[in-house]
């Protein structure tokens, strides 16, 4: 046995080892991730920042089975948005079947080496070490790609897989991702998302989380932001057995923009994560989050949002609010808002509500003529549309209010 | 048209209305006057069925059929309607499309069909004129921002549309100008006839002024301790309500 296994392991993580140690070749900075990751192991409650998405308890007994079965994949909601489409099947990258549009240019990496502030992050180090290859796309200068990008990750064994994907947007260019995590699997994804986005550019980012209730997936998406640029992002969840959606994006140039919003709609016992950092390195930036979390039965609901505001980063702008809808007794919200900050010339709040339905907002619409489901549906449509409303493209955002009303038509 | 009987109704366990009867014919207008605490929101409440104002003895009929076997939405649909006295600001609901919504499900309800996206537009813009409100109030969240005034407006907007057959207004003159208590006399007296009722409810006289009551009674202590003409707004105007505080 060599020095990277760790003590009384679960089964899931002896198929790790073997998993890491039947790759062809191993670089440094897999090496060095493995390493890292079992000396970390898999994040547990007793750490802080995952002190509500406990990965090693909820895997304990996962046994991976090794039965990827490529099931037909049905259309996507976006189909009409008639996007470039990337699939990763389990990880495995099949690039669009069609030419390149002028300015665009991909195709199949090696994987990222380790992305330093993403080195205490154990799932993060794991997916360095395990992932076989990177989806690489790069938006040329002054590109204005006018229809979208879709990467749809289709989830559909039981085992785990790792995925990857290496982005950059050039100088004054923009783009607009999608991205799908799909499947009715058991399984366990890990997907991690490295984006440049070069001065000038803008960046779009929708993404829309439907998967099973037993699955677990763990995405990152580590953003370098340079001078002027903007990144927007809006993600929905449906949620998962444990799934956790973390964005760490990095201002290092002046006077650049990020909207990172997020809205999860969470059943029966079903579990999602989003969790942030935006660090502020740079003066005269600004950031603007907005979380929406509804959660029944016994959904649980978990937002961790933090700016970090560098001595030199004076004129932040940076605000966060968080609101949860519980619509049942069972049901759990968990938000951590934080701010830690060096500057002392900045304009940095946030703010956290928890609370059930208004009963006399209810009452009201009742007596307009709604019933009550019809009520609380239109209630509830109006607490996460504030997050959908964001949404510049109309297309676009028409396809994520649509979700979220056959997620309430589902109740 | 409303008939309400030896009606008994607790909030939080205590008694409110100690055995309320009332009977409202169709075609008249009965304006319910009382001090603070008397029961009046208690019972519009109760009779349009928000959950939390049950009754513990009594009914209350509207056109013969018994409320209290129905849900709030239903006796919508019946045609009873709340003019709220606190209306409710609702973000995130655009106000036009709540009210085609709350109009189509009332129709629906009633086994009629959607109005027209067209038709909507018209009768609503209609409606928005007779009320004062302007059309880009219309674009707005539904009361998000309104003065207390503009919630009254939309109130009876909401009014003038659904045309219900029995309308409860809860203290819709609190807060208005001059001007906006002729515009809810406008609205009343537009929708007055032999099919309908209305029971206002208010603190003053002053509303009677633009609205003439068939009927006036005096709530007080969760009963109805007098009732008469329209004399006896202008009567309690000037005597207040201290003798029937005491009388209950």
């Amino acid at each position: 046995m060599s020095k990277t296994n760790v003590e009384n392991p679960t089964a899931l993580e002896t198929a790790f080892d073997a998993a890491f140690k039947s790759r062809s070749s191993i670089n440094e900075a897999q090496a060095a991730a493995y390493d890292r990751f079992t000396q970390l192991r898999l994040p547990n409650r007793r750490i802080e920042n995952w002190k509500w998405s406990d990965f090693a308890t909820t895997l304990r007994n996962f046994e991976p089975a090794n039965d990827v079965t490529e099931l037909p994949v049905g259309a996507s909601p976006f189909d009409h948005l008639k996007p470039l489409e990337f699939r990763l099947y389990d990880g495995r990258i099949e690039l669009p079947h069609e030419d390149m549009p002028d300015g665009v240019r991909y195709g199949i990496m090696d994987a990222v080496a380790t992305i330093p502030e993403l080195e205490n992050n154990a799932l993060a180090n794991l997916n360095v070490a395990l992932a076989r290859k990177s989806l690489g796309i790069e938006i040329g200068e002054n590109v204005q790609l006018d229809r979208p990008i879709l990467i749809r990750h289709i989830i559909s064994g039981s085992g785990f897989s790792f995925a990857q994907t290496m982005m950059r947007i050039s100088a004054n260019a923009r783009v607009q991702i999608i991205e799908t995590y799909e499947g009715q699997s058991a399984g366990l994804y890990s997907h991690l998302f490295h984006l440049v986005v070069r001065d000038e550019a803008k960046f779009n980012r929708a993404v829309l989380q439907q998967t099973g209730p037993e699955n677990t997936t763990h995405a990152i998406c580590a953003a370098k932001i340079e001078g002027n640029a903007e990144f927007n992002q809006t993600s929905l969840s449906t949620g998962g057995r444990l799934c956790r959606h973390e964005t760490h994006a990095h201002f290092w140039s002046p006077n650049s923009k990020a909207t990172i919003n997020s809205a999860s709609l969470l059943s029966d016992e079903r579990h999602a994560d989003f969790t942030s950092e935006t660090r502020h390195l740079a003066p005269h930036c600004q950031t603007r989050q907005l979380h929406k979390g509804v959660a029944r039965n016994r959904g649980r609901n978990v937002f961790q949002g933090k700016f970090y505001v560098e001595r030199e980063a004076q004129k932040t702008d940076a605000k966060m609010t968080a609101n949860a809808l519980l619509l049942s007794d069972t049901a759990e919200a968990n938000h951590k808002p934080e701010l830690e900050i060096y500057a002392d010339d900045v304009e940095c709040a946030h703010g956290s509500t928890v609370g059930a339905l208004d009963k006399d907002a209810l009452f009201y619409l009742q007596q307009r003529g709604l019933s009550e489901e019809e009520a609380r549906a239109l209630l509830v449509d109006a607490f996460v549309g504030e997050v959908m409303s964001e949404i510049a493209d109309e297309k676009l955002r028409s396809v994520f209010e649509t979700q979220v009303q056959n997620w309430l038509a589902s109740s | 048209m409303l008939k309400i009987d030896n009606l008994k109704v607790s909030v939080g366990g205590n008694e409110i209305l100690k055995g309320l009867s009332l009977d409202v014919p169709a075609g008249e207008v009965h304006a319910i006057m009382g001090p603070n605490g008397s029961g009046k929101s208690t019972l519009s409440y109760t009779i349009a069925g928000r959950d939390d104002y049950e009754a513990n003895s009594g009914e209350v009929l509207l056109n013969g059929d018994p409320l209290f076997e129905m849900d709030a939405n239903e006796r919508a649909a019946k045609g009873l309607f709340l003019s709220f006295q606190h209306p409710m600001e609702i973000p995130g609901v655009q106000t036009m499309t709540f009210i085609r919504t709350a109009l189509n499900a009332q129709r629906k309800a009633r086994g009629e069909e959607d109005i027209s996206a067209a038709d909507f537009i018209k009768l609503v813009r209609e409606k928005a004129k007779l009320v004062g409100l302007d059309d880009q109030k219309l674009k707005r969240q539904f009361n998000v921002g309104f003065s207390g005034g503009e919630k009254k407006r939309m109130e009876m907007l909401q009014m003038a549309m659904f045309e219900p057959h029995f309308a409860i207004m809860d203290e819709t003159d609190s807060g208005l100008d001059i001007d906006a208590l002729k515009m809810v006399g406008d609205v009343v007296n537009a929708l007055r006839g032999p099919e309908r009722g209305f029971l206002v409810i208010t603190h003053y006289q002053r509303l009677l002024d633009y609205i003439k009551p068939d009927a006036v009674h005096v709530l007080a202590g969760g009963q109805i301790v007098k009732s008469g003409g329209p004399e006896l707004a202008i009567e309690l105007e000037k005597s207040g309500y201290e003798q029937f505080i005491e009388a209950a």
